[in-house]
């Protein structure tokens, strides 16, 4: 059903891809800074 | 009807589809942001700036003889709004009492005080009885009147967060919540409860911490360019009011409960609320409870849930705040950056709120001649209608998504304000405010999305 209705709800998700992204980008970046800040300590 | 007046009409000829435009708005803000980070590098809203009104218009705003004349206005409204509810017709929308109390009062105060300030403080018909009553009080005993008790620290804004939380139940939740008698024993109940804790803990200390309505309005009016002191309205630099809010207990939690009521209100026409709705209502039925009582227990629970949603995405930025550095702890960090919360419960009450009050604020009209729905016509405006047409469906839409914009333009800028105020280092600030960008960007896109179930 919710693959028949996907037009719907890809929409609904689609308003909350930019703070997806971000997040995800914002989580990338700060894990790499620790590991560099790690493995440069 | 109802359907118009939430804005719920189409928007068939957009030029893009309404999800671009919540890209469209996450762009603005991360634009925004890296402008900030360039051109704001010390914090300029934290600074005391205020000046009086040029000539004695400030005195005179603030004199007494205008404040006795506002509050014998709201306690006269008050008065109105009790009687019409007791006595008039018990239907909703030809009774004075509903469109007052839910749109006058409660949504029509929001621009004025955006505008002008802490009108309400003025009008504040509990405020005015009280140092009415604490002023005769004082003259009659002889001994003066007992001292008042001390604020409990731990209380702060809890209850103005609980009643605003209550008024919410009042006009989402209850079934019966907009029938005039019912809200006119509430408002009742209310005002002795007020009255109470006023002789407890005194007016002002109540009107400043507890009572919802007083503090709800204050928070929006510190976005105005207007502020009383000292009995003298002056001007200060628009949003300068925010960074002075003291945060208290409760703070956190009552912007969760603005922000979070609006958006259940939002949520509930959506058919991910409306598919799930029958399910837990059914759950309460097999158990014995009545039909009407268990929608009410459904809708209270998605209201509940919704706000400490809120309450948990904003404690989540403040956390990723603190993963940053600078050795704050992230409540410090969520009280820190509360007051940047205002702009956006502004934004989500006057998108979402815009054509009920566009539309069932011209039912005052008709409705002050005929306050108890008997065919009267006081002051020869009974005939009078609501005009449809004042706004169109995608001019609505537009000053929807401005609203959000500017909301969380206006709060991302008051955070970064703060964060250089708080972080020793501005690169540190600028890192902290990664995480109150997604929160913005979050709370954006929340915000159309909503707008768009209206649309469905």
């Amino acid at each position: 059903m919710y693959v028949a209705h996907v037009g719907h709800w890809l929409v609904n998700v689609a308003y909350f891809l930019p703070v997806v992204a971000f997040l995800a980008w914002l989580i990338v970046t700060q894990l790499k800074e620790r590991r560099r800040s790690r493995s440069g300590g | 009807m109802t359907s118009i007046a939430h804005g719920l009409v189409s928007r068939s000829d957009l030029p893009i589809p309404e999800w671009l435009f919540g890209w469209a708005a996450a762009m603005v803000l991360v634009v925004s942001f890296v402008a900030l980070a360039i051109l704001w590098p010390e914090p300029r809203l934290e600074r005391e700036r205020w000046r009086p009104l040029p000539g004695e218009l400030g005195r005179l705003f603030g004199s007494r003889p205008v404040e006795f004349l506002c509050g014998a206005i709201g306690v006269f409204l008050l008065g109105v709004v009790v009687y019409t509810g007791l006595r008039g017709t018990q239907s909703p929308t030809a009774n004075f009492a509903p469109p007052f109390i839910y749109v006058i009062f409660w949504l029509g105060l929001l621009p004025v005080s955006i505008l002008f300030g802490d009108v309400f403080k003025a009008f504040n018909p509990w405020r005015a009885i009280g140092r009415t009553v604490g002023w005769i009080g004082g003259k009659a005993a002889r001994g003066g009147l007992p001292a008042a008790l001390a604020y409990p620290e731990r209380l702060g804004h809890w209850p103005a967060a609980a009643g605003i939380f209550a008024f919410a139940v009042m006009e989402l939740v209850a079934a019966n919540g907009d029938r005039p008698e019912n809200l006119a024993i509430a408002t009742l109940v209310y005002s002795a409860l007020t009255f109470v804790a006023m002789a407890l803990y005194g007016v002002e200390t109540w009107i400043a911490r507890g009572e919802a309505f007083s503090v709800y309005f204050n928070l929006f009016s510190r976005i105005s360019p207007f502020e009383t002191r000292h009995r003298v309205v002056g001007l200060r630099q628009p949003l300068a009011g925010l960074p002075a809010l003291r945060p208290l207990a409760g703070t956190v939690p009552l912007l969760a409960v603005m922000i979070g009521t609006v958006t259940f209100d939002g949520a509930s026409e959506a058919p991910i609320w409306t598919g799930i709705a029958p399910d837990i209502a059914n759950l309460f039925q097999d158990i014995g409870v009545s039909p009407q009582n268990s929608l009410e227990l459904t809708f209270l629970i998605g209201l509940t849930a919704t706000v400490l949603l809120v309450y948990g995405f904003y404690r989540l930025g403040a956390l990723g705040a603190k993963s940053v550095g600078g050795g704050f702890s992230s409540t410090r960090l969520a009280r820190g950056f509360v007051h940047s919360l205002v702009p956006i419960a502004f934004a989500y009450v006057a998108a979402h709120y815009l054509t009920l009050l566009l539309f069932q604020g011209q039912s005052i009209a008709f409705l002050a001649s005929d306050p108890l729905g008997d065919g009267s016509n006081l002051f020869g405006t009974a005939d009078s209608q609501i005009d449809y047409t004042i706004i169109g469906a995608n001019a609505t839409w537009y000053w929807q998504v401005g609203f959000v914009v500017v909301g969380h333009v206006a709060a991302l800028t008051l955070a970064h304000d703060r964060a250089l105020a708080l972080y020793d280092h501005a690169r540190l600030a600028v890192r902290s405010q990664y995480w109150m960008l997604a929160v913005m960007v979050g709370f954006t896109s929340l915000a159309l999305w909503l707008l768009s179930q209206a649309n469905a």
